[in-house]
């Protein structure tokens, strides 16, 4: 396996160039599996798996049905440095939790055109920006004099 | 575990004395004490020895009283084996209630007549083949009925698994979740899984108007609604369509529900199926704080419960009261509090010199208002209660400025030459209650079905259920009973006392007669003209005698009743032309343009409505929801609210408001508290403070001098127009502006 | 930064005044070191100013001045630092420090002056709040 991942290694080399392959290798993120050791699994898995399909976003899912059943199917974030489980959209979620065998390619065409909205990442704890502060709260600046009632206004005279 | 046994047994004597010493010293805090002492609740733990013995009597269900009209009629049933005497004529539900046996009903509301269709009522009756429907079966003599065999608890799990097969599963979303009767009653008599594979039936929606919010999936026709538009509000809206799986509830064409009742479906209806429009969604009804609280938007002070979540008036709903409301309110009772959170008033202002206002400091607001008063005259102070006034701030009100040397003290409504000397002159002489009792009615001026539509509700149960006659005279109204129209001006009316009339047969052949009188005849100029003829009237038909009393008049405002107790009337009639300083007690509906310009205006209240323009000084004030009052309804009745949220902003209670300005304008009243005020009304109108009791009128009408006053041929007018948009807070309300838009158009 | 007086321990008692005093001013110091950061937490840039704070919490030392037991003295310090540490540690909320430090004790109303001489209590609750 080792022999393979260096001859794959060798060849992108040899197809890209030097500069290109570099660039590549950061790309994917590569780089980041040195401090990572997580995304380094990840990456070690994807040796030799099917990638089963790419999201919007950039998620990539793969599948391998050589392993151990109930961890045959895993993703690789399209973000290498910030990346937590609600990256993944409604569509692939069934998929990749082993609900259904339809991939999110597939599930995509019954989401509903009228209501359905576009799936969103929780941006829990990235910053003050995403922290929900109530009506009338402190540190809520567009809404800090709001009030449960409404006062009556002197405009007329 | 041995040796904890064996320490509870040792420590038990000890602890069970140790609780009775102390429930002999505490009064547990319980509705059944007789339950709760140590003698009651070591009973149970006996083993049944004496198994021959009937059961303990039970109390009724919900204080379920017998009135027996004839003693030979009653009769003698069983239920579980004991024992219950009832009159001829109930059925087996009622005496089952009597005997303390609460029946799981759907269909059954005591109030309504009987359909019988729900069949969950069900119980064994001896000697009967199958399990009878007790709310429709008369009980009859020895009958020996059985309320919790298995027959008659199988029967019950049956009919509850037919009617949850096409009920929605959606109790997390319902409105009704947590206090809706079929999810009580699917408690005890649900199963856990269901049988049904198939599709559940699913109803179109209808729109009943902005009040009422129709599920109609959740509907599990009980017909309730259906009996109440029909009987009750008088309006032939509701109806059942189809049959079989195919039945529903609807209006029969595309029509919004027009009664100013229609609320009240939203209380009886057992299911989700009818919920309230304007709480939908807001709150589930196990956060909310319930407060027992009076209705101030009309005059007949119906009792309801405010339920508040935090600082908000989420919901209002009605509170049981035989004598005034029965279990019913009008839709401006049940919808209008969402005007508690509209234009209010929140901090003191002061009008600068270039006509704005700006919002002051409690301390500079009186400051300025003192320097104003002290400048004035006495004689050229008005003060005008509002329509939503308390007792309590009127008298503080009435003190004041007799102080600062003005007499010239009203309320809004009352007219500008009311007699306060005679009370029966200005109440509801028969009680609202005692008009059931009545048997010709004769309406002057007045369309209680906007004025007051409890007693319009009260007519209408009287013209149902004895065919009372009605006779009406003012201008072309919808009533929802039979009447006959008699004419539109006091002419009609002198006819009558003069006998020439042919409702006057009618009237001298009563038994009861009844005379309604509307309050807006107290604005007009012939007034006691038309109160001296009313009088000969009630001579000749024999309407006040000793034990009957049918001589009402029909008050339109909360505050009014209670403002003439107290002796809030004007000293000329022509005060308020020649006012240097008006002070305005939350009064809205004051005619603005004959305050002279150079007058300064003091307005006190809870919204800005519509004298607030017109005001130098604006003090916020507290509304009813917010303060503690006493308030005397038509009938003569006192009842008080209750503060069920707290105030807005800077605002005051109105008493506190005029105490303070007393003092800081040197003329100290003599009271810091609610007690204090309540002792001083003690001492001008002791009935204000008997709460929840009727005083009647103990001096009649006949003492009264006569008026050589002729009557004008003005005819009688319409007091309210809009029956949603009465005061300041129903005009704040949007949920009113919405009915008055959609109900009353043409 | 906000845990830097979590390992506050008990110390030896104060010898003699002398040595008190010192502690007290020691405890004054690191006080308004961390106002910045109390401050900041807190949101009280609109409400409060640095300076405001910094004569609240001379004010609450200056209260006990008539204090000449080291032994009170100490006592007091712990408890001063016992409730700046909670101030720095945000285990409290905004409206507690508002309510204690910026407000002050004397309530909403600031304007006490010679005015409310020979006003009766029910004016003075009637000034303060509807509910009293």
């Amino acid at each position: 396996m080792a022999w393979s991942v260096v001859k794959n290694a060798m060849k992108g080399i040899r197809e890209k160039g030097v500069g290109n392959f570099l660039r590549e290798l950061k790309e994917e993120g590569y780089l980041k599996c040195l401090p990572d050791g997580n995304l380094l699994q990840t990456k070690i898995h994807n040796i030799g798996a099917k990638l089963v399909g790419v999201d919007k976003f950039g998620n990539k899912y793969y599948e391998n049905l050589d392993v151990q059943c109930g961890r045959h199917r895993w993703v690789e974030y399209a973000e290498k440095g910030r990346y937590n489980a609600s990256q993944v959209p409604a569509e692939w979620h069934g998929w990749l939790h082993y609900i259904t065998d339809h991939t999110g390619d597939e599930l995509l065409m019954l989401k509903p055109k009228r209501y359905g909205i576009e799936h969103k990442e929780n941006f829990s704890g990235e910053g003050d920006d995403y922290i929900y502060h109530s009506k009338g709260h402190a540190l809520n600046p567009g809404q800090r004099e709001w009030t449960r009632y409404q006062s009556w206004q002197p405009t007329k005279s | 575990m041995g040796l904890g046994m064996l320490a509870s047994r040792v420590i038990r004597p000890t602890a069970s004395k140790l609780s009775r010493n102390l429930l002999f010293q505490v009064r547990p805090i319980v509705s059944t004490p007789e339950l709760h002492t140590p003698e009651a609740s070591a009973a149970p733990a006996q083993p049944e020895s004496t198994p021959d013995l009937p059961p303990p009597p039970r109390t009724p269900v919900g204080g379920a009283r017998i009135h027996f009209p004839n003693p030979d009629d009653a009769i003698e049933v069983f239920v579980d084996g004991y024992p219950v005497k009832i009159p001829k004529g109930m059925t087996v539900l009622q005496a089952c209630e009597v005997a303390g046996v609460d029946i799981p009903r759907f269909c059954y509301h005591s109030r309504l007549s009987i359909a019988g269709n729900c069949r969950m009522c069900l119980v064994e009756v001896e000697k009967s083949p199958k399990p009878v429907a007790s709310c429709a079966m008369p009980a009859l003599p020895g009958m020996k009925i059985k309320t919790d065999t298995p027959v008659a608890k199988k029967a019950r799990e049956g009919v509850m698994e037919f009617l949850l097969m096409n009920h929605p599963l959606d109790c997390p979303i319902c409105d009704q979740g947590g206090e809706c009767d079929l999810q009580d009653q699917s408690m005890a008599f649900g199963s856990d899984r269901g049988r049904f594979t198939e599709m559940k039936r699913s109803v179109v929606d209808k729109n009943l108007g902005p009040l009422v919010k129709t599920v109609m999936t959740r509907c599990i026709q009980c017909t309730r609604c259906v009996r109440f538009a029909t009987e009750v509000a008088g309006v032939q809206d509701l109806g059942m369509l189809g049959r079989g799986s195919g039945e529903e509830i609807g209006t029969y064409v595309e029509k919004l529900m027009t009664s100013e009742l229609s609320g009240n479906v939203i209380d009886i209806c057992p299911v989700g199926a009818l919920t309230s429009k304007p709480f939908a969604f807001k709150a589930r009804n196990w956060e909310l704080k319930g407060t027992e609280s009076i209705d101030v938007t009309d005059a007949v002070g119906s009792n309801i419960r405010i339920d508040s979540r935090g600082a908000e008036v989420i919901r209002i709903l009605p509170r049981l009261n035989e004598d005034i409301n029965e279990e019913w309110i009008s839709d401006k009772t049940r919808f209008f509090y969402d005007g508690l959170k509209r234009q209010r008033l929140n901090d003191p202002m002061i009008r600068g010199a270039d006509g704005r206002f700006k919002a002051v400091s409690w301390r500079d607001a009186l400051a300025v208002v003192a320097e104003v008063l002290h400048q004035v005259k006495g004689e050229e102070i008005v003060g005008i209660a509002g329509k939503l006034s308390d007792a309590e701030s009127m008298m503080a009100l009435k003190d004041f400025l007799n102080r600062l040397g003005s007499n010239n003290i009203w309320c809004e409504g009352n007219g500008m030459n009311p007699d306060a000397d005679l009370r029966s002159g200005y109440i509801m002489n028969s009680t609202i209650a005692g008009l059931e009792k009545a048997d010709v009615f004769l309406l002057v001026g007045t369309q209680p079905r906007v004025e007051a539509a409890m007693v319009n509700a009260r007519i209408r149960k009287t013209v149902r259920a004895t065919q009372a006659k009605v006779g009406y005279i003012g201008p072309a109204a919808d009533f929802n009973y039979d009447h006959q129209h008699l004419g539109t001006d006091p002419q009609t009316l002198g006819e009558i006392a003069e006998g020439r009339h042919p409702f006057c047969s009618a009237l001298m052949n009563a038994k009861n007669p009844a005379i309604i009188v509307g309050a807006s005849i107290f604005e007009r100029k012939d007034k006691d003209a038309i109160f001296s003829a009313l009088e000969t009237i009630s001579k000749n038909a024999n309407v006040v005698r000793p034990d009957w009393n049918g001589f009402n008049v029909l008050l339109l405002n909360a505050a009014q009743a209670a403002a003439l107790d107290l002796g809030l009337v004007p000293e000329s009639e022509k005060s308020i032309e020649s006012a240097k300083f008006v002070y305005l007690m939350g009064a809205d509906d004051v005619d603005m343009e004959k305050v002279p310009a150079d007058a300064f205006v003091l307005y006190q209240g809870h919204h800005g409505d519509r004298s607030v323009y017109r005001a130098n000084v604006i003090l916020p004030a507290a509304a009813f929801s917010e303060k503690e009052g006493t308030y005397e309804n038509t009938e003569g009745c006192s009842q008080q609210t209750l503060p069920a949220v707290p105030t807005v902003g800077d605002a005051r209670d109105d008493w506190k408001i005029i105490r303070a300005l007393s003092e800081v304008a040197g003329l100290r009243l003599p009271y810091d508290s609610l007690g204090a005020i309540q002792s001083r009304i003690r001492t001008v109108a002791p009935n204000l403070l008997r709460t929840d009791e009727r005083e009647p009128a103990t001096f009649s009408a006949s003492l009264k001098p006569n008026s050589n006053q002729k009557m004008s041929s003005t005819p009688f007018g319409t007091a309210i127009e809009n029956f949603y948009m009465t005061d300041s807070i129903t005009r704040a309300s949007k949920i009113m502006a919405q009915c008055s838009a959609s109900l009353l158009k043409k | 930064m906000a845990f830097s007086l979590r390992s506050v321990k008990v110390p030896p008692n104060s010898a003699n005044l002398a040595e008190a005093r010192t502690r007290v001013f020691d405890f004054f110091r690191s006080a308004c070191r961390s106002l910045p950061t109390i401050m900041d937490i807190y949101n009280l840039d609109d409400v409060a100013k640095v300076s405001q704070l910094r004569s609240t919490i001379a004010s609450e030392i200056r209260k006990n001045s008539h204090v000449t037991n080291p032994k009170v003295i100490d006592m007091l310090l712990f408890k001063g630092m016992e409730e700046l540490n909670n101030i720095v540690e945000h285990a409290k909320q905004r409206h507690h420090i508002i309510g204690q430090y910026v407000v002050g004790r004397q309530g909403l109303v600031q304007d006490l002056g010679t005015k409310d001489q020979g006003i009766s209590d029910f004016l003075k609750n009637f000034y303060n709040s509807n509910y009293s």
